[in-house]
């Protein structure tokens, strides 16, 4: 279960971290449609939201929360490296 | 916000960050290191074996302490876990007639204690404060009155505070902006680095700040405490309640077998115990309090059982704490995360490397910002050079410091006198050498220096366990124990680092201006073909 958040948490940023214009660009190859890029947000956002329920599910009220918090901060830094560092597939200008 | 408001942040966030940094990183480095405490414990101490049975422990301690000092004031005996080095007991001897009670410095002598290995018997192990030399430190630093240093400490935790929050104000877009690293783009990477360590780990800053502070509220605020206490033992009596003292009487009497009482109060605490604190031991009066350990709920106040210690009798429990008693306890308990289990602890821990990593580009960059501001760059004025050598002095120092520490620990003989304090000594000399160093010799020198001696000397450590103790790399992988070789992994992994760092170091060449900004575009053209 704490994986499973965990799991909700990386894809949440990842999902936030593409809707910024370099990374979009980066993957993509284009900026992102405003359309697009609200789809990305709302995705991110409801994700993140999803990920705390494993984490109480896990752990109950009192470390629950707790462990959500150290769900999002691994999280966000397991897709802030992996939009950083991995390359891109197809890199165009 | 007007654009004042923000100057004016950003102005308290650079001054608030500088003045004490180098404290701060301080703090963080031996707090990051001190989530491995137990572990460092024992890491520090190869001679000893692992805990397996932990109350055949506890029957050893019992059995040394009946022979050796059966009319104790009292005993405390740490209840022994795998991540322990056995069970550090101690006894308080019976005050003499007219001695005051309670005298300082009494604690933790060595003619009052002993280590109990993991087969019961009592463990020759090299003297060394382990572990606990980095928890001590990250609060009471070393070589001066600790009720300055927690002055010294607390306040710099507050401008921590001021500058996590100023932080996020100045820099409106840092949670936009915190996907991006430009890499090899000068301050604006340092920039991006010290953005991305703030903001991926700011709950965890935000949590540390402020609960350190509430770990030092008592002495940072005593107005509530003087204000409603007379003295200082009516709000101890108040926030650790005990049970009642009993008169000692004299009539000799066999204590209970403290396996049982560990046991029972086991079940009724539903939880792992940590201390057994036995008061009179072979008297008839005698009683066994057993403390719940921290490991098992977030609050650090945690519950105690007192037993009649001749019939093994429950005859005492503390009440439950006050609501601002348990919130106190439980943010101190946050900030220790000792309830965590191995994978918590490894989040704390990276967190804290993330803390670290922000003080530390936070300082370099208060160089990297002005050093193409300055008239004429090849002699900087007085302010900025105090800057940077001290930045050379604490931030390549202090690891270095470590490493060394870390070798004191394995090389110095196990017969010299005051051997802890010379681990110690050893760590401040060689920070002192490699200040000293910082500030004769030019920084793009000491820089690339500091950190390959650092890494050199961590990446040999493990080796040398491999080579002369028993407990290297592999011998403890073969038998399960992961603490030290993971210990002894991370000292790997950190040491390359450190290389990697002196090799990047190095290289780095600060060209004037119209060398770099061609070698700039290259790098954006490849890295960044969005902007």
């Amino acid at each position: 279960m704490s994986i499973l958040s965990l799991l909700l948490a990386t894809a949440a940023f990842a999902l936030l971290g593409l809707t910024t214009d370099a990374h979009h660009r980066r993957r993509f190859g284009k900026s992102p449609q405003a359309r697009g890029r609200r789809i990305l947000r709302t995705g991110g956002w409801l994700t993140l939201i999803a990920s705390v329920v494993p984490a109480m599910l896990a752990r109950g009220w009192i470390f629950g929360p707790i462990l959500w918090a150290g769900a999002i901060m691994a999280g966000a830094g397991i897709a802030f490296l992996a939009l950083n560092f991995i390359p891109a597939r197809d890199a165009r200008r | 916000m007007s654009k004042g408001f923000r100057q004016s942040q950003a102005f308290l966030h650079t001054w608030s960050g500088l003045l004490l940094g180098w404290i701060l990183f301080l703090v963080f480095v031996a707090g990051t290191i001190a989530f491995w405490r137990e572990g460092l414990n024992r890491w520090m101490r190869p001679e000893i074996a692992r805990v397996e049975q932990p109350m055949r422990v506890l029957a050893g301690s019992q059995a040394f302490l009946t022979g050796k000092a059966p009319d104790a004031k009292s005993w405390i005996i740490p209840v022994a876990t795998e991540r322990s080095p056995g069970a550090q007991v101690f006894w308080v001897p019976q005050p003499k007639p007219g001695e005051e009670r309670g005298r300082r410095g009494r604690r933790g002598r060595g003619d009052t204690q002993a280590l109990i290995g993991a087969d019961g018997q009592v463990a020759q192990a090299r003297e060394t404060r382990g572990g606990e030399f980095f928890y001590r430190f990250h609060f009471d630093l070393h070589y001066m009155p600790v009720i300055w240093a927690r002055w010294l400490v607390g306040f710099a935790t507050m401008m921590m505070l001021v500058a996590i929050v100023s932080g996020i104000v100045t820099h409106k877009k840092i949670f936009r902006d915190f996907f991006t690293l430009r890499r090899a783009k000068g301050q604006r990477s340092w920039l991006d680095g010290h953005n991305a360590t703030a903001v991926l780990a700011l709950p965890f800053h935000l949590m540390i700040t402020y609960t350190g502070l509430v770990t030092l509220m008592a002495m940072l605020m005593p107005w509530a405490v003087v204000a409603n206490y007379a003295d200082q033992k009516t709000v101890f009596a108040t926030l650790f309640p005990t049970a009642a003292a009993v008169e000692r009487t004299g009539r000799p009497a066999p204590l209970v077998d403290l396996r049982r009482i560990a046991a029972d109060a086991e079940r009724r605490l539903g939880a792992p115990a940590s201390f057994i604190e036995v008061s009179d031991p072979a008297d008839a009066a005698a009683r066994v309090s057993v403390s719940q350990s921290a490991s098992s709920m977030l609050s650090s106040r945690t519950p105690r059982l007192t037993y009649d210690g001749v019939t093994g009798r429950l005859v005492w429990r503390s009440p439950p704490p006050g609501a601002a008693a348990e919130t106190a306890g439980a943010m101190i308990g946050l900030h220790a995360g000792r309830f965590a289990e191995d994978g918590g602890r490894w989040l704390y821990f990276l967190c804290g490397i993330a803390g670290t990593l922000m003080v530390a580009s936070g300082l370099v960059l208060w160089t990297v910002k002005r050093r193409e501001r300055l008239p004429d760059p090849s002699r900087p004025h007085f302010g900025f050079r105090l800057v940077e050598r001290l930045n050379v002095a604490v931030i390549g120092g202090f690891p270095l410091a470590i490493a060394c520490f870390f070798w004191a620990n394995r090389l110095l003989p196990v017969t010299l006198g005051a051997r802890a304090d010379w681990e110690i000594h050893v760590l401040f000399i060689a920070w002192a050498i490699a200040a000293v160093t910082a500030f004769v010799v030019r920084p793009a020198r000491v820089w690339p220096a500091l950190f390959a001696t650092t890494g050199v000397l961590l990446v040999a450590l493990p080796v040398y366990d491999v080579v002369a103790t028993e407990r290297g790399l592999f011998a403890s992988l073969a038998i399960g124990d992961l603490m030290i070789a993971g210990i002894g992994a991370t000292i790997v992994v950190f040491g390359l680092a450190f290389l990697l760092l002196a090799r990047r170091v190095a290289r780095h060449r600060p060209a004037a201006k119209h060398v770099r900004n061609p070698r700039a575009v290259t790098a954006s053209k490849v890295l960044e073909p969005a902007e």
